[in-house]
């Protein structure tokens, strides 16, 4: 596991995922909300890049259980 | 005796010795509620009948000398997230303020299996502020106050399970965290709040908010107290596939002459108030007292950024239905009408990568802890805010590293008060364990306080 350095978010991919939600949602917002909904986004793109500069092994699983289902068992 | 503000302990031999009635002292904390609640924006509903129903049979049982154990005929409260039969269960939003279910959450079961006696619904942040709230008014009963500062919030987003247990309105309470929402009431209120392991107590019947982060747990005014509820609510249930099949025996054994072994993460009250940080050094000081303290490190990783793309992601889905419908819109606090769209910004391949992530937290935060009896911190790096403005801001969330690690790897933790400020608002500090160490850091809790006489402290009410 090693944290390379953190690369800037790309505005593009903010931007991208803005106007996605925009189409979902844009209707039901107003020019603040939207405003606030577009920081969020930033805040996440900005928290997403943090994830993707840590460089994890093949081996390294997610925490997340998978067991299969028998209503017997 | 007059029995507000002191511990369930102490009580509970009053009332084994039949020298306290669980009825009067059940009318008694019903009255504090019903006078005292508004004043902190504390109760959601007074369950008066069940409560006196629930009291009048722990009396009859203690006379008949069946008592069940320490928390038989000791009234509480829940955190209104807990389901409870006959009453409302608004898990604190305005548009769910008629809700109810038919049967009682596994922890109200167990609570009441034990003899304890619910007296009231306690107010909550809406939805345990999984839609992002920024500033205390973020719940239909208004924003929790601190019965220490008239202008001080109770923390959250276990409110009022805080500011009840800080201005003696019950002896304890049930909280729950998924990421400080026992600890932060616990030290904005000054009262003792414990974060259980993670698969320690059902969830059943309690509103999910992020499955992998929830847990449930008491306030209350010690450790020690916070011990003997944990008993009574820990162990499986098949109705929460997360509980896990073990049991918990709270040790309540002196602790006198025991020696911890404590950590401190490098720079870990760094950006803390002034305040907070004073009353951690001097705490540490006083840590010398009952153990060793260290300096320990753990790898540079984006902690807050792991835990927070887990809990937007789990509870964007929790909150789907209400997300998609535009339902959010009728919240309190004006932040969450629009807060959880900028969540469907996190994609599957980060989420995954998160939980990816949370692996190497939960190695490395437990090869740090294995050498320890517990990490120490200041409970929260601020005295309680005001009740105007916001607490947090979107673009630069207050960083929390103690906070994103122990509850992203579920490790246990105890807040306990360890200071005022200047303006008399107190200060906290924290314990943090192995998983499953809830023993461990109760104990560092109880020495502590036998210790110290913080807990001791009340604020000013009648």
């Amino acid at each position: 596991m090693r944290r390379m350095s953190e690369p800037a978010p790309d505005p593009r991919e903010a931007a991208f995922l803005f106007e996605l939600i925009r189409a979902r949602y844009g209707n039901r917002l107003t020019p603040d909300q939207l405003e606030g909904v577009r920081r969020g986004v930033v805040a996440v793109v900005a928290q997403s890049t943090a994830l993707r500069a840590v460089r994890l092994s093949n081996a390294d699983e997610p925490v997340q259980r998978f067991v299969p289902f028998r209503a017997d068992a | 005796m007059n029995p507000v503000f002191r511990p369930v302990r102490e009580l509970s031999e009053a009332i084994r010795a039949r020298r306290l009635s669980p009825v009067v002292l059940t009318e008694t904390f019903l009255e504090r509620l019903e006078r005292l609640g508004p004043r902190y924006n504390a109760v959601v509903t007074i369950t008066r009948e069940r409560a006196l129903g629930e009291a009048r049979r722990a009396e009859g049982e203690i006379a008949a000398g069946r008592w069940r154990g320490p928390l038989h005929g000791i009234p509480y409260g829940a955190k209104d997230l807990l389901a409870a039969a006959g009453a409302p269960t608004t898990w604190g939003a305005a548009p769910l303020r008629t809700q109810t279910f038919d049967t009682d959450a596994t922890v109200i079961q167990r609570l009441e299996a034990a003899g304890a006696v619910l007296v009231a619904k306690l107010a909550m942040v809406e939805l345990a502020g999984g839609m992002g709230y920024r500033q205390p008014n973020a719940s239909f009963t208004g924003p929790g106050i601190s019965p220490w500062g008239a202008d001080a919030w109770s923390g959250g987003s276990s409110s009022g399970s805080g500011s009840a247990v800080a201005a003696g309105l019950v002896p304890f309470a049930i909280g729950s965290e998924t990421w400080g929402s026992i600890l932060s009431p616990a030290a904005y209120c000054g009262v003792t709040g414990l974060r259980p392991t993670y698969g320690r107590v059902s969830r059943h019947g309690a509103m999910a908010l992020c499955w992998t982060l929830d847990k449930l747990g008491p306030l209350g005014l010690t450790a020690d107290d916070c011990g003997l509820v944990l008993e009574a609510i820990a162990g499986p249930d098949p109705h929460d596939s997360s509980a896990a099949d073990r049991t918990f025996t709270h040790d309540a054994g002196d602790t006198a002459g025991r020696r911890f072994r404590f950590g401190v993460l490098r720079d870990v009250a760094e950006g803390a108030e002034p305040a907070v940080r004073a009353a951690f050094r001097h705490s540490l000081d006083t840590l010398e007292k009952i153990g060793t303290v260290e300096e320990v490190t753990l790898p540079d990783l984006p902690y807050d950024a792991i835990a927070r793309t887990i809990l937007f992601a789990e509870a964007a889905s929790a909150f789907e239905d209400m997300i998609e419908s535009g339902a959010i819109a009728g919240l309190t606090a004006p932040e969450d009408h629009y807060t959880p769209y900028a969540r469907d910004a996190v994609l599957a391949k980060d989420y995954i990568k998160a939980l990816r992530l949370r692996g190497v937290v939960m190695r490395e935060a437990d090869r740090v802890l294995a050498r320890l009896d517990a990490l120490v911190a200041p409970g929260r790096p601020a005295t309680a805010p005001p009740l105007a403005g916001e607490f947090r801001s979107l673009h630069r969330p207050a960083l929390d590293p103690m906070g994103a690690i122990g509850n992203m790897a579920g490790l246990p933790a105890v807040a306990v008060p360890n200071g005022f400020s200047e303006s008399g608002l107190p200060t906290s500090l924290q314990f943090m364990g192995r998983a499953w160490a809830d023993d461990i850091v109760l104990a560092a809790a109880r020495a502590w306080q036998a210790t110290t006489d913080w807990h001791q402290r009340h604020p000013a009410i009648d």
